[in-house]
């Protein structure tokens, strides 16, 4: 990480929910930094807070208390549209779900946030072309959802959040539908994009998954316990 | 535009449901045009019939229900007076009469109108020409006859002109035929099927200085109704009893008559319109609520993905107009259909007259419909779209 330039400086942050009367404390002041090219796994069990982290990095929510620096930019305090700006130019999600338009074939479905970027349709096309065949799916571009199977719609929504060259790619348990031998087609599409120097954020429950990463953040009752590389106990595989 | 393309994609991904939400759009739409289109026919159509009805004069009648409607009855000597007044061009006796016209065998009975150089009904001639200012003055026995009286008593055709008829005891001298005028099953003939000179059945018909009821020409007729007060007025004044009453009758009134009729079927139809309006906005809102319930996942995804708000009103509005537009349109289209069918198998038929399809009324009432239901049922829907938690969105299973 030596020199690389800081992309997310997240310090002291804290997130508190209010359940009715009942205040619930999600993240207690959490403090790290995150280089550009790296592929950190967040991992913890569940009510660790690991979900409300990558709510808050992914600019969905907001933090209670703490600072929030994302590629240089406070977005702490922005309000909801500048926040979806955030979230349209340095963003780019992956969810468990796939999450794609059911009816929009795979192009177009890559081509959205260029769409709510206001790009015209011409460079829109092309740039979901080359994002499609960066993922390898140049073959598919005009087949809807349901003509897809699990890994190639997977690899669709990652085409989807790369199509605006973001600074950070948040990834939501990438795996969590889809079979083994799948996953691993999506973990090493996303080691690819790490060797091209993309910036990969997984949160994942699965310590198979999380080795891939390069550094594992593991979250307990709100706050990082552990920030360490993955330990590779099959040090010999690639 | 991406959001008119996808909202087609939503609205024709589930053909059934969205053809259902708009039924009620397309019903409504679909009554109010054709009931449009059929009252703009009917008045087309009697505006039509009463084209032929001259607009420059009106007549005057004392009130028959008068104590002293004998007094109060028109004379001689008053159309003199009468035809003095400014703005008056000319008063003349209104001579109307029935009487027995025959040509060798074949008769009939007609209504036997005397008029002067502009005549009440100012039909086109299919044969010959009108009387002039000085067959008038001369008081000669020369007729114009209808098209009906023609084919009554020359069923053989040809011209007539400068063949005889009788008229009564009278021998007339025709001079021309009206052309056929246009005529469905209602029957719509204004002046007689024989007119002559004013000045000719005054002296033949009428007796004495009562001659009843008068016509008065004008000379703009767009004060015609200050000339028929300044005429009342006279009237009273000759006679010095101002309790006299009289009725007068042009085609301005009969017009403002009809026209008043359909304004209160306007009413109607836009009170009907309101209503179904109103029906078939709610149930495209609710539509709208559900769809946009159904796609909460939908809507966290795309403003995960950097959609604003405006964005995602923009969206669901757009749907909305869509939605309201084919649903109008298809209104539009059956509305019509029905209003010329209707037009073509009834009007026409009654008539003889084939008003034209008021496509620019039909259009804006579209317009408006679709912009009123749009507004009124899109934006709430839409901002509820808007307006969701992106996390609680994306969490929505």
């Amino acid at each position: 990480m030596n020199n690389s330039s800081t992309v997310i400086d997240v310090r002291h942050v804290t997130k508190t929910y209010s359940m009715g009367t009942m205040e619930v404390q999600a993240l207690r002041g959490v403090t790290f930094t995150i280089a550009a090219g790296e592929y950190v796994a967040i991992m913890g069990p569940s009510g660790s807070g690991k979900s409300t982290l990558m709510n808050v990095l992914g600019c969905l929510d907001r933090a209670t208390g703490g600072t929030y620096l994302l590629d240089g930019v406070d977005v702490s305090k922005l309000g909801d549209n500048e926040l979806a700006q955030i979230r349209l130019k340095k963003l780019g999600f992956v969810f468990q779900g796939f999450n794609l338009l059911a009816r929009t074939d795979a192009l177009k479905n890559v081509a959205l946030p260029l769409f709510y970027a206001g790009v015209s349709a011409k460079n829109r096309n092309q740039a979901a072309m080359d994002s499609l065949a960066e993922v390898g799916l140049a073959d598919r571009a005009r087949h809807k959802p349901s003509e897809l199977s699990g890994g190639q719609q997977q690899r669709v929504a990652i085409a989807r959040a790369l199509v605006n060259d973001p600074a950070v790619v948040l990834a939501d348990e990438p795996t969590g539908n889809l079979d083994s031998k799948t996953s691993a087609e999506i973990l090493a599409l996303f080691g690819r994009l790490n060797e091209g120097g993309r910036t990969i954020i997984m949160v994942t429950h699965d310590e198979n998954v999380a080795s891939h990463a390069k550094r594992i953040l593991r979250m307990l009752d709100g706050l990082i316990v552990s920030d360490a590389p993955p330990v590779r106990s099959e040090a010999a595989l690639p | 535009m991406m959001h008119i393309e996808e909202a087609l994609n939503v609205i024709f991904g589930n053909k059934i449901r969205s053809l259902l939400t708009v039924t009620g759009l397309i019903i409504g739409v679909m009554a109010v045009i054709a009931i449009q289109v059929l009252g703009s026919s009917m008045s087309g159509a009697l505006n039509g019939a009463l084209g032929n009805m001259t607009d420059d004069s009106f007549i005057i009648f004392p009130s028959a229900t008068q104590a002293n409607a004998v007094k109060a009855s028109v004379t001689r000597t008053d159309l003199v007076q009468l035809s003095a007044l400014p703005n008056v061009k000319l008063a003349i006796p209104l001579v109307a009469q029935t009487d027995l016209v025959r040509n060798g065998h074949l008769q009939a009975r007609y209504f036997i109108s005397g008029d002067p150089v502009e005549p009440f009904n100012n039909a086109p001639l299919q044969f010959g020409r009108r009387f002039t200012q000085e067959e008038i003055d001369a008081g000669r026995h020369v007729a114009v006859i209808s098209d009906r009286a023609y084919k009554k008593l020359f069923p053989g055709g040809g011209d007539p002109v400068g063949q005889s008829m009788y008229v009564g005891s009278h021998r007339y001298l025709i001079l021309g035929v009206l052309s056929t005028p246009k005529q469905g099953l209602i029957q719509t003939n204004f002046g007689g099927d024989v007119s002559a000179p004013y000045t000719t059945l005054l002296r033949d018909y009428v007796h004495g200085q009562r001659i009843g009821a008068a016509r008065v020409i004008v000379k703009d007729s767009s004060s015609m109704s200050l000339t028929e007060v300044a005429v009342i007025k006279t009237l009273r004044d000759l006679r010095g009893n101002q309790r006299l009453e009289y009725n007068t009758f042009d085609k301005a009134q009969l017009t403002k008559g009809i026209n008043s009729i359909f304004g209160v079927m306007t009413f109607v139809v836009a009170f009907i319109g309101a209503i179904s309006l109103l029906v078939a906005g709610i149930g495209i809102m609710n539509i709208l609520l559900v769809s946009v319930t159904e796609r909460t996942r939908e809507i966290g995804v795309r403003k995960a993905i950097g959609a604003t708000r405006t964005q995602i009103l923009l969206q669901f509005f757009i749907e909305a107009l869509v939605l309201c537009g084919i649903g109008c349109g298809i209104g539009l289209v059956l509305g019509l259909a029905i209003g010329a069918s209707v037009n073509s198998f009834a009007i026409v038929k009654l008539t003889g007259y084939a008003p034209p399809i008021p496509w620019i009324q039909a259009a804006v009432t579209t317009l408006v419909f679709t912009t009123a239901v749009t507004i009124g049922c899109g934006t709430v829907p839409a901002f509820r779209a808007a307006t969701l938690d992106p996390i609680e969105a994306l969490r929505y299973e």
